[in-house]
């Protein structure tokens, strides 16, 4: 007997998602098993198994740590364009020769 | 079961709003137009990431260098997502990028220009990725469904660039007059470039990826879209546009067809745009100098003793 980890996906926008496991001889007979533990209400119109055998992870998962502050990379690190949006319309002010009504 | 039932069978299934996966049946008509919208906008990210690179030693600040180089990471990113999927439709990813080289396939045409100053930045960060947004966004529900997938994750991530242009340009527009000087001329030179980006008026009886709903919406509709979204974020800035010039009218920014020269956009499709042939040299200089990289990987790997 295998493990094999169990994977739907509800439509055709969606990724695969792990639902599960199952314990069979051969991935037929997981996809059997799977469809009728994980999709009897229709949870899924697309079924995977894979051999967990097969599934590969980093034995350390605090690799996946962002090594150093890349907070530039989330959008809560522009959070202050609301403030300087008004900053930049009262600066647009100050300048009225390039504003476009006058040009 | 003929080509042609399959055919209609096809057809029927997109008119009820199917999806389709690589391993479906597919016409050969939707295979090779689908890959060839893939492809180029996959080359497209990668072409994308130089003009910024060449901006990245301006960077006012280290802040503004690091998340400048993320974003261009987050190109490079996408392109390689897009390639994946291109690839499934039967092209391999090297012949795509020797296609892309040797200036057989296309990229976009915003990528075709020189870059000057920090002020270009902003506009590609801003308003050329606003711009991208718009085209991507309408192209989450396309027919074909690896490709929307990944668009999930590109439209996320542009949504980010989106404000950290955005950022930029208030930074800029809220600052001293040479500091303004910069945004205002690469909103002049960049414009019309911008306006080229949607492409010409679609031709609805013509165009199969609109019949097989690969893209979902014309071309000057994406293009109205963009105008009505940020013509007044300008210009409450303070900033002019230059030909064409966008007027107000029944509540939308209008840019006159007759306003438009397409000349420009005529030499960049024919890959003769002011800095295409640079810019193809930069990326054929670095495909070559990492051609060890792809040949350790393709080799069979041994641990040393």
């Amino acid at each position: 007997m295998e493990t094999f980890e169990v994977f739907r996906r509800s439509g055709h926008k969606e990724p695969f998602e792990h639902c599960g496991t199952v314990s069979a001889p051969d991935a037929e007979m997981a996809l059997l098993e799977a469809k009728e533990c994980f999709t009897r209400r229709r949870e899924g119109q697309h079924l995977w198994v894979v051999k967990r055998s097969d599934i590969h992870s980093f034995k350390d998962e605090s690799l996946l740590e962002i090594a150093a502050d890349k907070s530039y990379r989330f959008a809560e690190a522009y959070r202050d364009v609301v403030t300087k949006r008004s900053e930049a319309r009262a600066r647009a002010l100050a300048f009225p020769e390039k504003s476009p009504s006058n040009t | 079961m003929t080509y042609e039932d399959k055919l209609a069978g096809f057809n029927a299934h997109i008119d009820e709003g199917g999806k389709v996966e690589a391993s479906d049946f597919m016409p050969d008509d939707y295979r090779r137009g689908v890959l060839k919208f893939i492809e180029m906008h996959a080359n497209s990210e990668i072409m994308g990431a130089l003009p910024e690179r060449e901006c990245l030693p301006q960077a006012p600040t280290l802040l503004r260098k690091m998340s400048l180089a993320a974003k261009i990471q987050d190109e490079v990113g996408h392109a390689q997502l897009l390639y994946r999927v291109a690839e499934d439709l039967g092209k391999s990813r090297a012949s795509m990028y020797e296609d892309l080289l040797a200036g057989k396939s296309k990229f976009h045409n915003v990528f075709h220009y020189p870059v000057h100053h920090w002020g270009d930045v902003a506009i590609i960060g801003w308003l050329i990725d606003g711009a991208a947004l718009v085209t991507q966004a309408a192209l989450l529900d396309s027919s074909y469904a690896p490709y929307t997938r990944v668009l999930k994750r590109i439209c996320s991530e542009e949504q980010l660039h989106l404000r950290h242009g955005e950022h930029i340009t208030l930074m800029l527009a809220s600052g001293t007059e040479a500091q303004r000087d910069l945004f205002q001329d690469a909103l002049s030179r960049w414009w019309l470039p911008i306006i080229h980006f949607f492409g010409p008026r679609s031709n609805v009886e013509k165009d199969l990826l609109l019949r097989w709903k690969v893209k979902t919406r014309t071309n000057e509709d994406l293009r109205q879209e963009f105008l009505d979204r940020y013509v007044p974020k300008v210009l409450e800035l303070g900033f002019t546009f230059p030909s064409p010039v966008p007027v107000e009218s029944t509540g939308h920014w209008i840019v006159q067809d007759q306003d438009i020269d397409w000349a420009p956009l005529e030499a960049v499709k024919k890959n003769r745009g002011p800095e295409t042939s640079r810019r193809l040299a930069a990326r054929r200089d670095v495909y070559e100098r990492h051609r060890w990289v792809r040949d350790v990987l393709a080799a069979p790997f041994t641990y040393a003793a």
